[in-house]
């Protein structure tokens, strides 16, 4: 009995914090992996976890903690809110207003911590107006989207966004794993990569390109065409 | 030259294993998988040998930081480029680093290993050189060329704090200015469960922080690595193991 009234004086202060929390509702895209592929949601956040580490690393003691970060078709941003929790600050565009909104309720309008919020969202080209001044730019699940014809002017637009000794991490499935995706997936896949044409077409637009690969949540530097999924590193935009 | 063991991609081994029978005994299909695999036999020297009968589960983690080691400074993807190896030991790195590399040269002070790293690991594109890299005939960090990718794993933690900036000075002068370094040392949070042989070693280690603050001092950019055994990750500082660190583009003086 003791030992139950010992547990749950310990147990409440930690409900209660809890219960401080604003809920964080899953939109119509988080909302569809939830139900059909809730793996899809682990591998995503791990994808930006990544990012997250090296983008952080690459920010100068100086400045730890400040860095800002540029996603690219960030949905409904949860991916966007990591990479702000463990860098700085980010934005998140993405042309898709309804992902927007809830990205913009879940992360800014409900922002959970006090003060300013880390995020900011828009529902925009990021081509439109390069800033220059981000430290980096990082887009996961989009660049096979993007027509062929426009992958060239997209990786374009990310060094454009960057400062100078800014990064960019791009994630995208491999070419070798189209066979097994879903309908679904093909459907919206105009521009797959293998990791030779990734890095090329990479370090046309920046100095080093460092690639990597995923399986699941885990990522390697493992043999390029078993990856399941690419994770190209771009450091340091080549001035034009 | 290049034997079967040295192939980098496995499609080609797999051509050749195509052609080699398939029919007929066990023993008789073994044979052809003898003839591709050759009859060299490498013996290691005194250092991995000891490493191996002692404690052998460090092979898999040597080689896991090589291979990343290889994956960010000298990859097969995109153009081959050049590397060095400051402190390359026996030369048991050599197989991984040099093996999408254009070139390698590997130097270290023991002549011994350096002896046993030519005899097993030297080609006309992979060199190897006894010497002090810290001190040239002058006295400064030694100059070896110009290499795309710096590595040095194992050895900063050996360095005297007052040689470090020569370590740095030697890592960056021979670094090409998009130069990758990575340099790979146990992390001081895991020096309470070093073996007394390890620890006497380690008289300059590093926690992620001070390599973070390093690096940043030396290079235009900084990614940091952990490893727990032979896993790679980007987990929480602290409870890695190892410090990888990796950078990129040398910071010249004057810049």
């Amino acid at each position: 009995m003791a030992a139950t009234e010992e547990t749950d004086s310990r147990w409440r202060p930690v409900v209660d914090l809890m219960a401080g929390a604003p809920p964080v509702e899953l939109g119509v895209m988080h909302s569809y992996h939830a139900r059909k592929t809730p793996r899809r949601l682990l591998y995503t956040t791990s994808y930006y976890k990544f990012a997250a580490k090296l983008i952080a690393a690459n920010t100068p003691p100086a400045r730890k903690g400040a860095a800002r970060v540029l996603d690219v078709g960030c949905g409904e941003g949860i991916g966007t809110y990591l990479v702000a929790k463990e860098c700085g600050s980010a934005r998140g565009v993405d042309f898709d207003v309804d992902l927007i909104e809830t990205a913009r309720r879940n992360w800014v309008e409900r922002g959970a911590d006090a003060g300013e919020p880390i995020c900011a969202f828009e529902a925009k080209d990021f081509l439109a107006e390069p800033r220059a001044d981000f430290d980096a730019v990082i887009n996961f699940d989009v660049i096979e989207h993007i027509q062929p014809d426009n992958a060239a002017g997209f990786i374009g637009g990310m060094a454009a966004n960057l400062r100078p000794g800014g990064i960019a991490v791009v994630g995208t499935p491999n070419v070798t794993s189209a066979v097994y995706a879903s309908a679904v997936t093909n459907a919206g896949h105009v521009n797959l990569y293998d990791a030779d044409r990734l890095h090329n077409e990479m370090a046309a637009r920046f100095r080093r390109v460092l690639m990597f690969g995923a399986n699941d949540e885990v990522v390697h530097t493992g043999f390029a065409p078993m990856c399941h999924y690419l994770i190209a590193v771009g450091v340091g935009p080549k001035k034009d | 030259m290049d034997d079967v063991t040295t192939k980098t991609n496995p499609t080609a081994d797999g051509d050749n294993a195509s052609r080699a029978r398939k029919t007929g005994s066990e023993a008789e299909v073994w044979d052809g998988v003898r003839e591709l695999i050759g009859d060299e036999r490498i013996e290691l020297g005194h250092h991995w040998s000891f490493n191996l009968r002692n404690d052998p589960k460090r092979f898999p983690f040597v080689l896991s930081r090589y291979k990343f080691a290889a994956k960010m400074a000298a990859p097969s993807t995109g153009p081959r480029r050049s590397v060095l190896e400051l402190g390359c030991s026996e030369g048991l790195g050599t197989m991984v680093l040099a093996e999408s590399a254009s070139r390698y040269h590997g130097v270290d002070l023991d002549a011994d290993a350096v002896a046993t790293a030519a005899r097993n690991w030297a080609t006309p594109t992979r060199t190897f050189e006894t010497c002090d890299f810290l001190n040239d005939e002058r006295g400064e960090a030694k100059v070896f060329g110009t290499f795309d990718g710096v590595v040095s794993l194992d050895v900063i933690e050996h360095i005297a704090p007052d040689a470090e900036p020569k370590y740095w000075r030697a890592v960056t002068g021979n670094l090409a200015d998009d130069g990758v370094a990575v340099i790979g040392t146990p992390n001081q949070t895991s020096e309470a469960y070093a073996s007394p042989m390890s620890k006497a070693g380690h008289i300059n280690l590093f926690t992620f922080e001070r390599m973070h603050a390093t690096l940043h001092g030396h290079f235009e950019n900084v990614l940091l690595f952990g490893l727990n055994d032979e896993m790679v990750h980007t987990g929480f500082a602290p409870m890695c193991h190892y410090v990888m660190g990796v950078g990129i583009g040398p910071k010249r003086p004057g810049n």
